[in-house]
């Protein structure tokens, strides 16, 4: 029975290791918490379902969740680059302190979450069912949906790409660089607006995947990017600004959560993962693999 | 006229969420996304002991506030020792948590179906009051040790410690203050709306809070109240347009936050002096 | 007996030593120097002493009393004050109250005052004001009470902190490369306030500085650091003659020895 209540945290994991990792691209070069990732994901999930019943006319099952996932990843970096550009370029430039930053970014949140109000109304949509309900069976005892099957693989797999992209190529060093020390990698010739405006793509990108898996695990409604929050704290058990941390983080944190919900139901888990959360902040406040900064006098 | 009393009486009680998230945001430089959690601590436990229990109006409202108290003590305690980021994360959980435990005794609370039946003893006068008395704490607070090792410590933290300045400490009085403040707000609140469901005490409440304050210019008390009036007090003027409402506030704060960044009032508090400036300089225009 | 004893002390970062095994002491009314080459550890120790970085070993001693392990706030109130190399200034508070927060953790009143509006609490706060104005006038800052720091010219601001590490009451009066920037006649014009507050206020110094004239012409001793390592100490003129210091740091000119 645990190794089943494992495999559906592993699965649920792995969504918040996408929204995790999304997150902790944005921390590690400008050293804020984006709190408006949540309401990207919102977004980019209804840009993946409009893309979905357009296309439901001509493609299906397998073809058809692949474009919308595409369009919503393509949407949430578009997006995000918006964001960027409205809600943080002036700030960067003017170099204000993380408060604004802070700000800026529940505000964009928020609005991005009312505007699906505005526009699409708080009812709740679903996607169309991309797969029947099928299940694979493993090792005998264990089934997994295929769903969550496939939630694992793709977001295992854009979390690869992400760090092929990050630690093999020009513009993943440049983001890398740039985390570490602005000024110089400026001086070495990266232009910080084409760093920053890449590494929010990417972490639009995550947030777009991020919210199809949502979507369709959760069903739509404009507050679906409030579960941000269960990446921050992945990120935050990682070690924040550790992206392998928020990975095994969100990892830990998924089947923490599915235990919990197994053990005292969906509605007092909040309760046990905030006492939980505390705890272990008490008692490892720089996370699995993060680094505190320590500041220097 | 009843319309505007009702809408003054909001606003007041708003006003009193956002002294607390003044001091605590503001003043110390702490993102507390919990403080909604306060009203609804001020507001449910109020009006359960006074309505299942019989307790007298003054004595369920005094017990409310010790809750308060106490929940930010137990809250506040662990994380003023924790880095900016952290702090949020925690107070955010710990106000989910509070909503999550209000959804789940129903028994008690009504869970999510809310708490309703309550009689209506809030009255204009009495937030009124309420707001002056909080006010004027505040103020004397501002501008006291108290305040200034407070600015100091948001400033610079390793600098303030290194002033001889105990940080932890500091931060906890403050928060404590604030959530003491709040869960009246929230009783206040309760005796006036006569219902409450734990939805509408959500961190997004919390959040608007802050977005008050640095409209108003995050270092000036001046602003937070104008802040306030305008933000809550004009909205209920523009009813028609209340699904725009929260995306206006939001329009309205990148605006400032890219154009006049430090807000409506930036540094400038109202004091004597800058009143008896601006009659001179009236009485001497032609 | 000594004021300030400071026994053996050690960090590392990660693989680095920043300080190895350094030991110094100081009288009370003494004025020393640390010197040495960059990345010799010396703002290490500082803020070692001040407890801003917890000791991998060693032991702090200040008058009897043992800091070692207190946190930041404890050790300041034990009397050790200090300036930063990187200046530090609060920017959300002016001059005046720049230097009022550093002496408001002695003010005696509490929130009870605050609520009930007790004429106590004017009382201290008249008093705090009027302390740190002291403050502002010995090193030369009157008049610009209600400027904002960052609006100071750099010189200024570095007097501020000296203003505002006066009034944490300090034993010993830590100062972080406090002449970096100054032209030459600012340098002889700090010197002289140096001069000025150690005769005037009871405390020991410790000065952190690349501008040797200011070390050697105010120490009565001099601690040279290397590598983390305490490579030599004496008075002036016995360091300006040591092999390994000219080796490692001050050069080789006139053979003054």
């Amino acid at each position: 029975m645990t190794l089943q209540l494992l495999i559906n945290g592993i699965s649920l994991g792995s969504v918040y290791a996408l929204v995790a990792v999304g997150f902790a691209l944005i921390f590690n070069i400008l050293k804020f918490s984006n709190f408006s990732h949540g309401g990207l994901m919102s977004v980019t999930a209804y840009i993946g379902y409009v893309a979905s019943i357009f296309l439901v006319r001509y493609i299906h099952a397998l073809p058809l969740f692949v474009a919308t996932l595409l369009a919503a990843a393509l949407g949430g970096g578009l997006l995000a680059l918006v964001v960027e550009r409205v809600a943080f370029r002036r700030l960067r430039e003017s170099g204000s302190s993380v408060i604004y930053y802070f700000i800026s970014s529940i505000t964009m949140g928020i609005l991005m979450e009312n505007s699906i109000t505005i526009f699409a109304s708080s009812n709740f949509y679903s996607y169309p069912p991309f797969f029947p309900a099928w299940t694979i069976r493993l090792f005998g005892a264990l089934t997994i949906a295929v769903p969550d099957l496939l939630t694992l693989c793709f977001s295992a797999s854009a979390l690869v790409i992400l760090l092929v992209v990050l630690f093999r190529t020009k513009i993943g060093l440049a983001i890398r660089c740039t985390s570490f020390d602005t000024g110089t990698a400026k001086l070495m010739g990266m232009d910080p607006n084409r760093v920053v405006a890449a590494a929010f793509f990417a972490s639009g990108v995550m947030g777009g995947v991020a919210g199809v898996f949502l979507g369709i695990n959760y069903t739509l409604y404009p507050q679906l990017g409030q579960l941000i929050v269960k990446g921050f704290v992945a990120s935050v058990i990682g070690g924040l600004g550790s992206i392998s941390g928020a990975l095994i983080g969100a990892v830990l944190l998924g089947v923490v959560e599915i235990i919990l919900i197994d053990l005292v139901g969906a509605g007092w888990s909040p309760v046990f993962i905030f006492v939980i959360m505390l705890i272990f902040l008490l008692l490892r406040p720089r996370g699995i693999s993060g680094l505190i900064v320590q500041e220097k006098a | 006229m009843e319309y505007l009393l009702s809408t003054l009486t909001f606003t007041g009680i708003a006003l009193i969420g956002v002294l607390g998230t003044y001091m605590v945001t503001g003043l110390t430089g702490l993102f507390s996304f919990g403080q909604a959690a306060f009203l609804a601590i001020g507001a449910y436990v109020s009006a359960v002991l006074f309505k299942n229990l019989g307790l007298p109006l003054p004595l369920a409202a005094l017990a409310a506030v010790l809750v308060g108290l106490a929940a930010g003590l137990l809250v506040g305690l662990p994380t003023v020792r924790l880095r900016r980021d952290y702090i949020s994360l925690v107070t955010f959980g710990f106000g989910e948590a509070i909503i999550a435990v209000l959804n789940n005794t129903t028994n008690i609370t009504g869970g999510a179906m809310g708490l309703s039946g309550v009689p209506q003893h809030t009255s204009f006068p009495l937030v009124f009051i309420s707001v002056v008395v909080c006010l004027a704490v505040v103020v004397s607070y501002k501008n006291s040790k108290y305040g200034r090792q407070c600015l100091a410590l948001r400033n610079d933290e390793l600098a303030a410690k290194s002033m001889g300045i105990n940080v932890e400490r500091l931060k906890l009085i403050t928060f404590l203050i604030a959530s003491v403040m709040t869960s009246f707000a929230g009783v206040l609140y309760v005796f006036y709306t006569t219902y409450v469901e734990p939805g509408a005490f959500g961190w997004v409440v919390s959040a608007e809070w802050m977005i008050i304050v640095f409209v108003g210019g995050v270092n000036s008390l001046t602003g937070a109240v104008v802040s306030t009036v305008l933000l809550t007090g004009l909205p209920e003027f523009l009813r028609f347009a209340s699904e725009w409402r929260i995306a206006i506030y939001c329009v309205i704060v990148l605006l400032i936050l890219n154009f006049r960044p430090s807000g409506m009032f930036g540094q400038h508090e109202i004091s004597l002096s800058f009143l008896r400036r601006l009659v001179r300089k009236g009485a001497k225009a032609p | 007996m000594s004021l300030l004893e400071v026994r053996n002390i050690s960090k590392a970062f990660g693989g680095v030593r920043a300080v190895d095994d350094v030991s110094l002491e100081l009288g009370g009314h003494d004025i020393v120097g640390i010197i040495g080459p960059n990345g010799a550890g010396k703002t290490t120790v500082f803020n070692l002493l001040t407890g801003i970085y917890p000791l991998d070993a060693g032991r702090v001693i200040l008058d009897g009393k043992e800091l070692t392990g207190l946190p930041q706030h404890e050790i300041a109130r034990a009397g050790i004050g200090r300036t930063f190399q990187n200046i530090r200034l609060f920017k959300g508070l002016n001059v005046l109250e720049n230097v009022m927060t550093a002496a408001d953790p002695y003010s005696a009143y509490n929130l009870l005052d605050i609520c009930c509006f007790t004429p106590r609490k004017r009382r201290r706060e008249r008093e705090v004001r009027e302390l740190s104005r002291g403050y502002l006038k010995t090193v030369g800052l009157e008049g610009y009470e209600k400027e904002k720091p960052e609006s100071l010219p750099y010189g200024l601001q570095r007097k501020l902190e000296l203003a505002r590490a006066l009034a944490t009451n300090p034993r010993v009066l830590l100062l972080d490369e406090p002449a970096a920037g100054l032209n030459p006649s600012e340098v002889r014009a700090f010197i002289e306030l140096v001069r000025t507050i150690h005769g005037r206020f009871d405390l020991s110094i410790i000065i952190i500085e690349h501008r040797l004239e200011v070390v050697m012409e105010l120490s009565s001793t001099i601690f040279v650091l290397n590598f983390g390592k305490l490579l030599a100490s004496g008075t002036p003129a016995e360091i300006v003659c040591h092999k390994a210091v000219t080796e490692a740091y001050l050069g080789e000119e006139e053979a003054a020895c």
